[in-house]
Formats: structure tokens, C-alpha cells, sequence
């Protein structure tokens, strides 16, 4: 009995934490398939009235399409970026690292708020704004800890007798990072991947301050397109978009299987 | 390919000006202006706020002048407060502002013109038309101009007054709706009702407003809920309150989706404010030619009568026809003894202090 | 060694480029090129700071709406003399904390199940679960909460039926805290999840077997090994919850407002940056010293220097 009870308690918790993260998803997920006016719960009536008017909206499939550029552009920039500063954090001894480490966490001690404002007046100066680009530079920038951490986190797997071994073979360091290094960090480098596209995808307070019109991105769209009152036409947009990852999580599967997530190909 | 494109392009301006001709619309002075009318842009952006406000702007407003003059109307629905800091920005960096109309809070578009960042729009031909209230007060030029007034109304579930409107805002202090009211988050509208609920005069605004806020912490013990426009719905429509001080566009947008929510002015009065529109600095020349002609139609009074009757807010325009729900509703203020009844603070006072009032009420409400 | 395969020519090809563009010399200067790019992207945000510094030790004239010309403390004795800021530091640095130890202890089983359980089925579920609630907006996000914790929400209907009081969580303190939690639950469990894929089946078998109980294989064992991977989830849930501006918004109902919401408030509806930036210069200053502290006292957390590690153990 004494020997099952902390498994039971890790189930349990466990348990707990899947309703309680998809809770709120769901309810919404279900009221966009509503036939009434509002957003209600259960839904008055079911129908996809909803998502013909999303299609309709040739403003939304723009959005949308801006949004996936954002999330390339910031997941392109974040993976070279966050695995060479990982990497090199987690193996080379450098002087400084406490103050390195804060400097790399300002993207998450500094209120997003203020990093908006911020890279909106350097982003000016630069004479960047008015493209989508940008947004995407600015969605690597405030999240890139994300990357760096979880680069990090697969470092510390790395067994560096075996980086060691392949120099002392005579390896050149491009083929022993190519062949030893990446793969073996290779699970951080999807997690965080995977992690900066789907908060480049979704973030809004930052881009508020960087798209015009113009430029607008999905999740500011929504953000700015309610002012009386909420249309189940929001809780479609969700819907797309959780329909978009978990396309994305099983074409991932596919391609390279979720265990990459936990465990590197060498351990 | 180029002369090709030049082609259609010619000939699309060359519609757009035969249109426009046509039009008994746009203002005499333009007409004779014609032949020297600056290049079309292809297409200006007018911030809104999003939902039934845009929807009547689009309407009203943004579709015929796009149909006049063959310019596409793009929306910017960025809230006011957040676009404020972009086109400051862009002018001290002497960038293209973000917008070509900004349709703002006469509050805000006033720290605007105060920071010197609106163009002058004094030589519009309609501007004549409209009532004195249209024109800012305090400024050399017009760098904006009031397009209509609105009230900020008690609206109230129908369900928890089953006898009739209440009658006072006092009914805020009412133990029965503890928890169950709502106000907007930087207390914008309720300053000058709770003077007098609380005891004291208008007049004495901004001088003493003790009164004012004796009656807010009064309405903290209330627990009250603090939101924005679609949060005072939401929460109406879920039941989550009784009571909200909100403008009467947000109440008759939800009664008109099915939530049983109605209004009233109560016996002490209720803020009587006034949006506008201006057009920031760093346009080209082109640009803010015809930036300047889409304030000029919203001044109309076919486009005032569109777009103002589907918020449901009285122009100021003269001669307008209101929407069949709102005649003689004392929201919908009309006569002279509708506006007896409503409070309104002069503009300069309302700059020069929102901000204290603001954190005044923070305080109040965040200890 | 006649043929040498595709892949790896591709390789003598780079390794050839990168002779030449990064000679044997330079050798010493190769961890300050690997954190070159994340340094430079870094430095756009430090980059933006900088006027907002600027801008934090001037006041604003309300006559003009511009900040003054000349340097003054009155910001700062602003945030130090109103009573309310206090009230919203104290409540916002008490939130991260509380935060940050809930989110950890609701997050270990959820990252040692999914790290630990044998089916391939359960463990697709539970990282799906985890991303999933990101792509619900802000604003629907608030209304996925009210129709679970209402009033008359679905929470109330359940304990209604059970002949219990019905609970108003919704726009209170607790119910912030308890929005930020959920929030943070994906990224703590993604942080904790490698650390604790590395801890080795055989050391708890060998502890097992040596007598200990699975309490105390857990404490003496499984927790200090999982040190690196708490280190980690904490600071990134600890400064992501201080700095957090939604959920406050969302689940507060107004009046339990986080420092991120009064820096938001005086940029944007007092359209003051002087006020907004000396609230936002003294957020980063208190979270980076706090972060600083925390990894001086428990470690660097997974970015720790690897021989360091080998060596402690």
C-alpha cells in the first residue's frame, strides 16, 4: 500500500492538471459552434455559420497568413540564435555568466508592455516598421529565452566524453557538430521551435505596437475587433488555430515522433 | 506592362473625378477646384473602434465616400489609447503617421492637438454647417473636430428591476447588488454623477471633488467590477451584474442581440461627452488633401444621419432624424431640456485633469 | 576511404568554409561568436530601454504633452510616496511567488508522468494538452473562464447540484493567481521535462534496492537531480508572472491590477512615458536582482556550466 501511494498522488495530480489546462479550451471551442449571436455555454443550437462567415472575411485569411510569416521569420531567427547562445553557455566556462544569464532574461523581466514601446521607437529609428518582418524579429526577440533554455535543458544530456572522443578522432568541429553536437540537442532545438512559433503565432501586445493596417496580424485583429460585444466568430478563430497545431503536432510526429521531445536519438 | 498599368490607372482616376462631379455632396470649393485636385492615394486609413462602431462608420461614412471617390477606406482598429503613442512616435521621428483619420475621444485627440501633432482642418466647408459644439475650444485653428455626443447612461439588467428603472445612482450603494456593478476601469464617466450623488455641484468640478469621491469609496465597499466596453456586456449577458455606468452605443448594441439590458438617465444626471476627428501631422501633401475630404463628408448630413443614427448618438449636425427607438429617450439628447439634464465638463478641465482623477481613482479602487 | 559519402562532403565543404572564415586563432573568441546573435537580438530590447530611461527622469507638462527638458527625480517619488503602488508591488511580487511554487509542485507529476509512462498513447495526449490552451486569444481566453467559473457558470452549476454554496473565484486576487498558473503549468512542465528524462531508471532501482522507500528515493535522489530543471521552471514562471499584463487584466475584474497594468496605464490612458518607464525600469531592476539572487543561492538551472555539475556530483 505505503509503496503505491506516491504514484497514485503523481496520477492524480496529473489528472487534475489536464482538466484544468483544457477546460476553458474546450467550453470555447464548443460555443463557436453555435447558431445564436453570442458567445454561450452550452451552445444555443449548433452550426458553422460562424466559420463560412470567417472564410468570408478576406481580412482574416490575410491576418492568418501574416501570422504564419511572423512565426517563420521568428522561429528562423530563434533556432541558430538560441542553440549557438545555449551552447555556449552550457559548455564553454565564461567569465560573467551570472550577469550573462540576466542580460539574456531581459526579453522576460522587462513587462511586455514596455518592449513594445521600446523596440516600436528602435524599430523606427531603423526606419523597419510598416513590414511584417519586423514582427517576426520582435516575437524572436521577447521570447527568446524560451529557446535558449530549452536548447540548454538538451545541452546538459550531452554527454561530452562523446563530443571529446569525436575530437579526439580528429574530427573537424564543423563534422562534430554536425554529427555529435546537433543531434544529440536536437529534442531542445524542436521543443523550442515549436514553443516560438506558437507564441509568435499568438502574440498580440507586442505586435500592437508594430503593425499598421496594413500589416495587422491575426491575434492583434482579434484583440482590437471587439468593442460592444463578443461574436462567436473569436471563439472560431481559436479553433482554426488549435485545428492548425494539432496538424502541425501530428505532422511532426510523423516526420520526426513526438518522443523527440524528451529524449535525444542518442540517449 | 507600364503603359498598360498607367492606362488603367488614368482611367480609374478619371472615373473616380466623373463621379465625384456628379455629386452635390462634396462642398461647392471643391467642385471648382477640380481640374488642380491632388493624386488620388489608393487607399486611406481611418482608425475606428471595432464592432457596431465600425460597422456604422462603414456604413455611413467610409462606403459612400469610397463610391464618390474611388478611394478604398481601410479600417485601423487599434484603441484610441494605444494608437495615441505610435503616431507621436512617428512624428518626433518624422516617419509617415499610421493613419491618415483618427476617430478619437475628444479627451484624447485634445492632448494631441495640445502636443501639436493634428493638422488644421479650420477651411473645411462643412464645418460651417454643423452645430457650435463641433468646434474644440482653447485653440488658435480647428485641429479637430466634435462629430456627435453621447451619454454615459445607468444601464441596468431588466431581470433585477422588475418595477421600472431605477432613479437615482444612489441605487449603486443598494447592499443587493454588493459585487454585482460595473464601471469602466479608469472611472471615465462617472466623475461628475458621483459629485452630485455624492452631495456637491458641478460647478465645483475640478476644484472640490471631495463629494466625488466620498460616493467612489462608498462604491468600492460595493466591490464593483472594473472593465471596457465588451467586458460590461459579457458580464450582463452572463449575469454577472445588475448595474453598469457605460455609454448607451454598448447597452443598445447588446439589447439588439438579444441581452435584456435598458438604460436611464438618473434624476442627478448623467456625463454628457463628445467624440471627434483629426488628422495627424507628416502626411503628404495628397494625402492629407483627401484626409481632409473625408472629415468633410463625415460632416454631411447624409453621411451624420447614417452613421451617427446606427450608434444611436445624436450628431452635430443640425436637422438630423433620430433612430424610431431613441426618440425622447433623455439619452438621446436633442432639446435644450434634454441637455439641461446632463452633465458636461468642459473640455480643457477634462485634460488638464483626467490624469489625477484617474490615479485618484486607482487609488481608490486598487487599495 | 575511396568514396566518401554525400553527407559528409557536405560537411568537408563546411568545415572548409569555416576554416577560412574562422581560422584557428580566432579559437578563443568562438563562445563570444555563439552568443553573438542572441546578444545582438538581445540588445534591440536594451536598445529600446534607453530612452525609456531617459524618459523616466523627466515629467510630463500637461500643458503640451511633452516631457520636460531638463532631469528630475519626480517619477521615481511618485512610485515611492503613492500609497498605491506599494499595494501593487506588494500584491504583484506576493502573486509571482505564490505562482511560481504552485505551478512547480502542479507541475513535477504532470512532466514525470509524461516523461515516465510506458504508453507512447498517453504521452502524445499529455504534450498535446499542453499546447493546446495557447491558441485561445486573450480576449476569448476571459470568456472560456467566465463559462467555467461564473457566477452561473458551469463550476457553480456542479456544486450547486451537490447541495454546496456556490464559490466566486472569478475577479478576485485568487482568481488571478489561478489564471497565471494555468498559464505557466505548459512552460514549467517543458522546462522540468528534460531534467527529468536525464535522471537514470537504474539510480532509483538502485536506491529501491538499497531499502529506501519511494519517499525517500524521491527526496534524497530523484529532487536533486531534478534541481537543474526546478531552477529553471521557477525563474521562467517566477519573471514571466511578475511581468504579466493579461491575465490581471483578465481575471481580475479591474481592481487587482499587476505592476505591468499600472506601466500600461501610464503610457497609454495618462499618456505619460516619464511615469510608465520609471515603472517599468524599477519592475526590471527588482526581477533581474531577484533572478540574480536565486541562481547565486540554487545553481544556474540547466544552463549550468556542464564539467561544474560533474564535478559537484
Amino acid at each position: 500500500m505505503k509503496r503505491g501511494l506516491l504514484p497514485l498522488l503523481l496520477g492524480l495530480v496529473t489528472i487534475l492538471d489536464v482538466v484544468f489546462l483544457a477546460l476553458p479550451t474546450l467550453v470555447v471551442l464548443a460555443a463557436s459552434f453555435t447558431a445564436g449571436n453570442i458567445v454561450t455555454f452550452p451552445p444555443q443550437g449548433w452550426s458553422l455559420r460562424w466559420y463560412a462567415d470567417l472564410v468570408q472575411k478576406p481580412e482574416f485569411l490575410e491576418a492568418l497568413g501574416r501570422s504564419l510569416e511572423v512565426g517563420v521569420v521568428c522561429t528562423a531567427l530563434a533556432i541558430p540564435a538560441g542553440t549557438l547562445a545555449a551552447l555556449a553557455l552550457a559548455r564553454f566556462r565564461l567569465r560573467g555568466a551570472a550577469f550573462l544569464q540576466i542580460y539574456l532574461l531581459l526579453p522576460f523581466t522587462i513587462p511586455l508592455v514596455v518592449s513594445g514601446v521600446g523596440l516600436m521607437l528602435v524599430f523606427g529609428r531603423l526606419g523597419w516598421l510598416g513590414s511584417i518582418w519586423p514582427v517576426g524579429v520582435a516575437c524572436c526577440v521577447v521570447n527568446l529565452p524560451f529557446m535558449i533554455w530549452a536548447v540548454a535543458a538538451a545541452v546538459n544530456h550531452l554527454d561530452p566524453d562523446l563530443e571529446n572522443a569525436a575530437w579526439n578522432c580528429g574530427a573537424p568541429p564543423a563534422h562534430a557538430f554536425f554529427t555529435v553536437t546537433l543531434p544529440a540537442v536536437m529534442p531542445g532545438i524542436v521543443t523550442g521551435a515549436l514553443v516560438m512559433f506558437i507564441l509568435a503565432v499568438n502574440e498580440f501586445l507586442v505586435s500592437l505596437m508594430l503593425v499598421d493596417a496594413r500589416t495587422v496580424t491575426l491575434p492583434v485583429l482579434v484583440y482590437n475587433a471587439i468593442r460592444s460585444i463578443i461574436t462567436p466568430d473569436l471563439a472560431a478563430v481559436s479553433v482554426v488555430y488549435v485545428v492548425l497545431a494539432l496538424a502541425a503536432i501530428a505532422a511532426l510526429d510523423r516526420l520526426v515522433g513526438l518522443e523527440i521531445f524528451l529524449k535525444s536519438k542518442q540517449s | 506592362m507600364t503603359t498598360n498599368m498607367s492606362a488603367t490607372l488614368s482611367r480609374r482616376r478619371l472615373l473616380g473625378t466623373a463621379t465625384c462631379a456628379g455629386l452635390a455632396a462634396l462642398p461647392l470649393a471643391s467642385r471648382f477646384t477640380l481640374a488642380a485636385e491632388p493624386t488620388k492615394p489608393k487607399e486611406l486609413i481611418v482608425r475606428a473602434w471595432g464592432g457596431v462602431w465600425v460597422e456604422a462608420l462603414e456604413k455611413g461614412v467610409s462606403k459612400p465616400f469610397r463610391e464618390r471617390t474611388g478611394i478604398a477606406v481601410r479600417h485601423d482598429l487599434t484603441e484610441d489609447n494605444e494608437l495615441r503613442p505610435k503616431i507621436w512616435a512617428a512624428v518626433d521621428q518624422r516617419r509617415t503617421p499610421p493613419v491618415h483619420v483618427n476617430w478619437d475621444t475628444t479627451t484624447n485627440a485634445t492632448k494631441s492637438a495640445l502636443r501639436g501633432v493634428a493638422e488644421d482642418l479650420s477651411d473645411l466647408a462643412n464645418l460651417k454647417e454643423m452645430l457650435p459644439a463641433a468646434r474644440p475650444t482653447g485653440f488658435r485653428g480647428v485641429p479637430l473636430i466634435n462629430m456627435y455626443s453621447y451619454v454615459y447612461v445607468l444601464a441596468y439588467r431588466d431581470e433585477a428591476f422588475p418595477n421600472g428603472a431605477p432613479d437615482s445612482w444612489q441605487v449603486l450603494l443598494d447592499p443587493r447588488f454588493k459585487g454585482r456593478i460595473a464601471l469602466y476601469d479608469d472611472g471615465i464617466g462617472f466623475q461628475p454623477p458621483a459629485q452630485i450623488a455624492g452631495g456637491g455641484k458641478l460647478e465645483d468640478i475640478p476644484d472640490n471633488m471631495e463629494p466625488c469621491w466620498s460616493f467612489m469609496r462608498k462604491v468600492k465597499a460595493q466591490n464593483p467590477l472594473l472593465g471596457e466596453d465588451p467586458d460590461f456586456t459579457t458580464w450582463f449577458q452572463n449575469g454577472e451584474i445588475d448595474l453598469a455606468c457605460t455609454i448607451l452605443s454598448n447597452a443598445r448594441a447588446a439589447r439588439q442581440n438579444g441581452i435584456k439590458v435598458s438604460w436611464t438617465v438618473p434624476k442627478e444626471g448623467a456625463k454628457v461627452d463628445t467624440d471627434s476627428m483629426w488628422v495627424p501631422k507628416g502626411l503628404p501633401e495628397n494625402e492629407l488633401y483627401w484626409a481632409k475630404r473625408y472629415i468633410d463628408f463625415a460632416m454631411t448630413r447624409e453621411a451624420q444621419q447614417v452613421w451617427t443614427g446606427e450608434l444611436g448618438l445624436p450628431g452635430l449636425r443640425p436637422g438630423l432624424t433620430p433612430p424610431a427607438d431613441l426618440v425622447g429617450d433623455p439619452a438621446y439628447p436633442t432639446r435644450p431640456e434634454d441637455f439641461a439634464r446632463l452633465l458636461s465638463v468642459p473640455s480643457p478641465v477634462l485634460v488638464q485633469h483626467e490624469a489625477e482623477w484617474s490615479q485618484k481613482f486607482n487609488e481608490i479602487m486598487q487599495g | 576511404m575511396t568514396h566518401r559519402p554525400f553527407s559528409l562532403r557536405v560537411l568537408d565543404a563546411i568545415e572548409a568554409v569555416r576554416v577560412r572564415l574562422w581560422p584557428e586563432a580566432f579559437r578563443p573568441l568562438t563562445p563570444l561568436a555563439f552568443l553573438l546573435p542572441a546578444l545582438i537580438l538581445t540588445g534591440l530590447l536594451a536598445a529600446g530601454l534607453v530612452p525609456l530611461l531617459d524618459a523616466s527622469f523627466r515629467p510630463l507638462d500637461p500643458a503640451t504633452f511633452r516631457l520636460a527638458e531638463s532631469y528630475a527625480a519626480k517619477n521615481y517619488i511618485t512610485l515611492l510616496t503613492r500609497p498605491v503602488y506599494g499595494w501593487i508591488a506588494l500584491r504583484t511580487f506576493a502573486g509571482a511567488v505564490i505562482v511560481t511554487v504552485v505551478t512547480l509542485i502542479l507541475a513535477f507529476p504532470y512532466a514525470w508522468t509524461m516523461v515516465r509512462t510506458r504508453s507512447a498513447r498517453l504521452r502524445r495526449c499529455l504534450l498535446s494538452a499542453l499546447f493546446l490552451p495557447f491558441f485561445i486569444g486573450q480576449v476569448v481566453r476571459a470568456y472560456g473562464w467566465l463559462i467555467v467559473l461564473g457566477k452561473q457558470g458551469l463550476l457553480n452549476a456542479v456544486l450547486a447540484s451537490l447541495g454546496l454554496p456556490p464559490l466566486s473565484i472569478l475577479y478576485t486576487y485568487g482568481g488571478v493567481l489561478l489564471g497565471l498558473v494555468q498559464y505557466m503549468l505548459p512552460f514549467a512542465v517543458l522546462m522540468l521535462a528534460p531534467a527529468l528524462t536525464a535522471i537514470p531508471k537504474e539510480i532509483e532501482l538502485a536506491s529501491a534496492s538499497l531499502g529506501a522507500t519511494p519517499a525517500a528515493t524521491f527526496r534524497h535522489v530523484v529532487l536533486p537531480l531534478a534541481r537543474p530543471g526546478l531552477v529553471a521552471a521557477a525563474v521562467v514562471v517566477f519573471t514571466l508572472t511578475l511581468t504579466d499584463f493579461a491575465m490581471p487584466e483578465i481575471m481580475g475584474g479591474g481592481s487587482n491590477k499587476f505592476v505591468a497594468s499600472a506601466v500600461y496605464d501610464a503610457f497609454f490612458q495618462l499618456a505619460d512615458p516619464g511615469l510608465g518607464g520609471a515603472l517599468a525600469i524599477a519592475l526590471t531592476l527588482v526581477g533581474s536582482l531577484v533572478v540574480g539572487t536565486a541562481l547565486a543561492a540554487f545553481g544556474l538551472g540547466t544552463l549550468g556550466y556542464v564539467q561544474e555539475r560533474k564535478e559537484a556530483s
